[in-house]
Formats: C-alpha cells, sequence, structure tokens
C-alpha cells in the first residue's frame, strides 16, 4: 500500500481521543497511588551527619583560597586522615552501592514498591485496550520494517505490509 | 541574607499595613519567609486577623501557622497570656505535636522557668534526636542563663552533627569572642568565610579577631581580610579603611627592630588614608581634623 492512508474520523472520535484522555488519567493516578504508598522515612544520624559533612567538605575545597594556607592544611588532615579522617574509607569496607542497595531492607522495600506499582498497572491497560480496541488501524511508519516485527506489531490483522501500526501499540507508547 | 528586592518589599508593606491599608497577611507571609525579627508589629497585625472570625475563615489551613508566628512574637513582646492562649488553641487542634512540644518549650524559657523548659526539650529531643531547632534552643537558654561553657559544649556537640549549618558556627564565633578565647572564635569565623565567602562581614570580624591575637602573622593576615573586606564592599567600609591603617602602623612598630626589607608596600596605608579623609569630608567633616591628627600619630609611630 503505496497510497498515503487516511484516518477514518470514526476512528478518531471513538479511539484515539478517549484512549488518550484514559492514558493521561491513568498516568495521574499513578502518581497519586505512588504517593500515598511512600513510607515516611526517619532521618538517620549516620546518613544526616555524612551529608553534612559532605556539604562542609565541599565549601573547603570551593573556598580554600580565602583562609590561610595552614588552616587549610589542618583541615584537610581532619577530613581525610589516615587514622580518624572523617571522609577517609579504609580500603576494606568500600562497599559498591548496589550492594548496599540490597542489605538495606528499607531499600529494597521501598524499590520492590515502585516496581510494582509500575508493572501491574502496565498489564492491566495492556490487557485492557487490547480487549477493546483491536482490530483496526491506527498509525503507518514512515520507515520500512522486516517481516518479523508482524507478530509484535499487528496482532490481529493480516497485511501484506509490516508499517501500519494497529491501535494497541499506539496505546504502547503513552505507558 | 535578605536580599535588596526583598528589603524593599518588606518596607513597603510594613507602610501600608501601619497605615490602614489591607495587606496584612502577606506582610505576615513575608516576615515569616525572610525570617525578620519584627514581633511587635507581627502581633499587632496577626491578632487583628486571629481576633476577627470571618478573617480566619478566610485563611483555611494557614490559620495554624499564624497561630505559631503570632504565639512566638506575643513571647518576644512578652505578652505571655496572649501566647499561652495561642499555644492552648494549637494544643486543642494538634495534640501529641512535636510542634506545638516546642512551642510549650519556649513558653516555660520566656517565663524564665530554665529547668523545665530544660526538661521539656530533653524529653522532646528522645524522639526526635535529629531536630536542630530543639539543640539551639537548649543552647540558647543556657547562654540565656550566662552559663557559657555549657552552651558551647552542646554547641559544639550539635555542630559535631550539623557541622554545615552556618548559623550555629556564626553563634559559636560570637560566644567565643565574648569569652575572649579569640583562637577558636577564629577558627568558627574560618568555616563561616567558606561556607559564605563574598560576605563582607565575616572577613572584617575575622580581620579583628586576627588584630587581636596580635603577632606579625596575624596582623600581616588581619591587613589581607581588611583589604578583602574593602574589596568586596566597594571601598565603602570605614571600620576596614580604619582596620588597614592600625595594621600598617602594627606592623611598622612591631618590625622596627628587623632589618627586614619592606614586604608590604606603603602604598596602601596612604590609599587607605586618603580614603578616609575622603569619607570623612563627605559624611562628618566636623570630625575631619580629628582624624587627620590621628592618622599622623599612626603614621608617625
Amino acid at each position: 500500500m503505496a497510497e498515503d492512508l487516511v484516518l477514518d474520523t470514526a476512528i478518531r472520535d471513538w479511539v484515539l481521543i478517549p484512549l488518550s484522555v484514559v492514558m493521561v488519567l491513568i498516568g495521574i493516578l499513578r502518581y497519586f497511588v505512588s504517593k500515598l504508598m511512600r513510607s515516611s522515612q526517619v532521618p538517620d544520624p549516620k546518613i544526616v551527619k555524612e551529608g553534612q559533612v559532605i556539604v562542609r567538605a565541599r565549601n573547603l575545597r570551593a573556598g580554600a583560597n580565602f583562609i590561610s594556607p595552614k588552616s587549610f592544611r589542618a583541615r584537610r588532615v581532619y577530613f581525610c586522615n589516615e587514622e580518624n579522617g572523617l571522609l577517609h574509607v579504609p580500603k576494606g569496607q568500600a562497599q559498591n552501592a548496589q550492594a548496599q542497595m540490597f542489605s538495606d531492607p528499607n531499600m529494597a522495600m521501598d524499590m520492590m514498591k515502585k516496581n510494582l506499582s509500575m508493572i501491574i498497572p502496565q498489564t492491566l491497560t495492556f490487557a485492557w485496550v487490547n480487549f477493546f480496541f483491536s482490530g483496526f488501524v491506527a498509525a503507518k511508519i514512515p520507515f520500512p520494517l522486516t517481516q518479523r516485527f508482524r507478530s509484535m506489531l499487528q496482532n490481529g490483522i493480516d497485511l501484506s505490509t509490516v508499517d501500519v501500526l494497529p491501535q494497541f501499540v499506539w496505546t504502547e507508547g503513552f505507558i | 541574607m535578605v536580599t535588596k528586592t526583598e528589603e524593599t518589599q518588606l518596607n513597603r508593606l510594613e507602610n501600608q499595613v501601619d497605615n490602614g491599608g489591607g495587606g496584612a497577611w502577606e506582610y505576615l507571609c513575608l516576615v515569616k519567609k525572610l525570617k525578620v525579627r519584627r514581633p511587635d508589629k507581627v502581633l499587632r497585625h496577626g491578632l487583628s486577623i486571629l481576633n476577627d472570625p470571618k478573617k480566619r475563615s478566610a485563611l483555611g489551613p494557614d490559620v495554624w501557622t499564624l497561630y505559631e508566628q503570632v504565639s512566638i512574637a506575643a513571647m518576644d513582646c512578652q505578652c505571655l497570656d496572649v501566647a499561652k492562649d495561642c499555644i492552648k488553641v494549637l494544643q486543642k487542634q494538634f495534640p501529641e505535636s512535636k510542634r506545638v512540644g516546642r512551642l510549650e518549650g519556649i513558653l516555660l524559657e520566656a517565663k524564665g522557668l530554665w529547668a523545665e523548659a530544660e526538661k521539656a526539650y530533653s524529653s522532646l529531643l528522645e524522639d526526635n534526636p535529629l531536630d536542630p531547632v530543639l539543640h539551639k534552643r537548649r543552647v540558647a537558654i543556657a547562654k540565656a542563663q550566662g552559663n557559657f561553657p555549657t552552651a558551647i559544649e552542646w554547641l559544639n556537640k550539635y555542630l559535631e552533627t550539623f557541622m554545615a549549618d552556618h548559623d550555629a558556627w556564626r553563634e559559636l564565633a560570637e560566644i567565643y569572642v565574648s569569652l575572649q578565647m579569640y583562637k577558636q572564635a577564629a577558627f568558627c569565623y574560618e568555616e563561616l568565610i567558606l561556607s559564605q565567602p563574598t560576605v563582607p562581614l565575616y572577613h572584617l570580624a575575622y580581620a579583628d579577631v586576627l588584630y587581636t591575637l596580635g603577632g606579625v602573622e596575624n596582623i600581616l593576615l588581619a591587613k589581607k581580610y581588611y583589604a578583602s573586606a574593602i574589596d568586596l564592599t566597594g571601598g565603602k567600609n570605614t571600620k576596614a579603611l580604619f582596620g588597614i591603617c592600625l595594621c600598617s602602623s602594627a606592623i611598622a612598630q612591631l618590625t622596627k627592630g628587623r632589618n627586614k626589607e619592606d614586604k608590604e608596600s606603603p602604598e596602601l596605608q596612604s590609599l587607605a588614608a586618603a580614603a578616609l579623609e575622603k569619607d570623612y569630608k563627605q559624611r562628618a567633616p566636623a570630625k575631619l581634623l580629628l582624624l587627620t591628627s590621628a592618622l599622623k600619630s599612626l603614621k608617625t609611630s
């Protein structure tokens, strides 16, 4: 089909517009649900102190030219001292961020909750759209695709060309 | 620090509200945002809003922050009954609240019942060990009682955790200066300069402390900081200009015996003296004679 495809007004009125509205509403709903599910974190004293240490060290680096060399050296030793410097991390103890993520139970729970809140609405929306809106053409891709994409993009329609998108793939874009 | 536009806006609103125009609520919001201290005005205009039930309901949920603001202003003006009433209203609305507990502690402080206030804060701190305001109120109690060593100890402990809080560093520096512990005060001022290097006030205070400590190195360093204060204020800071003249003469006196080559050029002192004379001619011509004689004695000594 080399000629231009024209979108039927019926499709446009009854499919595209309601679907766009539904997608936007689902996005808003997801935001509020995630806000409700987020647990309030009790600030950990160690984390607060670490944050403040970093700010102070950053100030030291930024304003190093404004204080006398002796006091700068004294502060640098305070931060980077081998035995008890605040920023000094002994070689064995430095954990990479991933190990820390899994060992901290709170953070693991938070990550799981976030992932779930993403996956479940996606699956539901996909199933719903597939049920209601299937079997007609919605968009045309400007570049040609191989036959392998046919099963992925064109569920339920038999077309000779693969550059036409049926309805539900269009919605996947919104998710 | 309050910027110039905010200052003009605040003054404008203040004039407007004082002369009977509307806008009391915006004025109170601006005061709260900028954290300026205007207890009498806040008390007057806040009470005028709170005592009027129509205006109160117009505020909606913001009325509780207004109660808090007015209660603190009342305690500042020593109108403790007004403060007590406001706190009672807040307690009825928010029982078991951390913020209301804090207000009660401040009320005990205002009444002068230091021991009870300290007990209240300690119990609140057990539940929330990381609340900076509670820590600072404890330090304020110690300072108000005149118990400076305890205040210093608590402030140091607070700064061990919250070491990026420049207001706390400033408070500590002032306490040290009042106790004449100048080396420690110098350290605190260095912290302040590191965090906010463009504020001339800290350079000036640091230079003062260094000059007071004495010794050639310190006075040389003080001269540099006076110069940077002049740089940051565009040459308008009279205290810094005087500081430079004093530093130069002190250095000349201290290094009179040794035969060191003159590292610091004498231009700085003469420039500072000239700038001072010009300033005095403009703003206080009556004192110009005093100034010239003082500068002459500095140069010759």
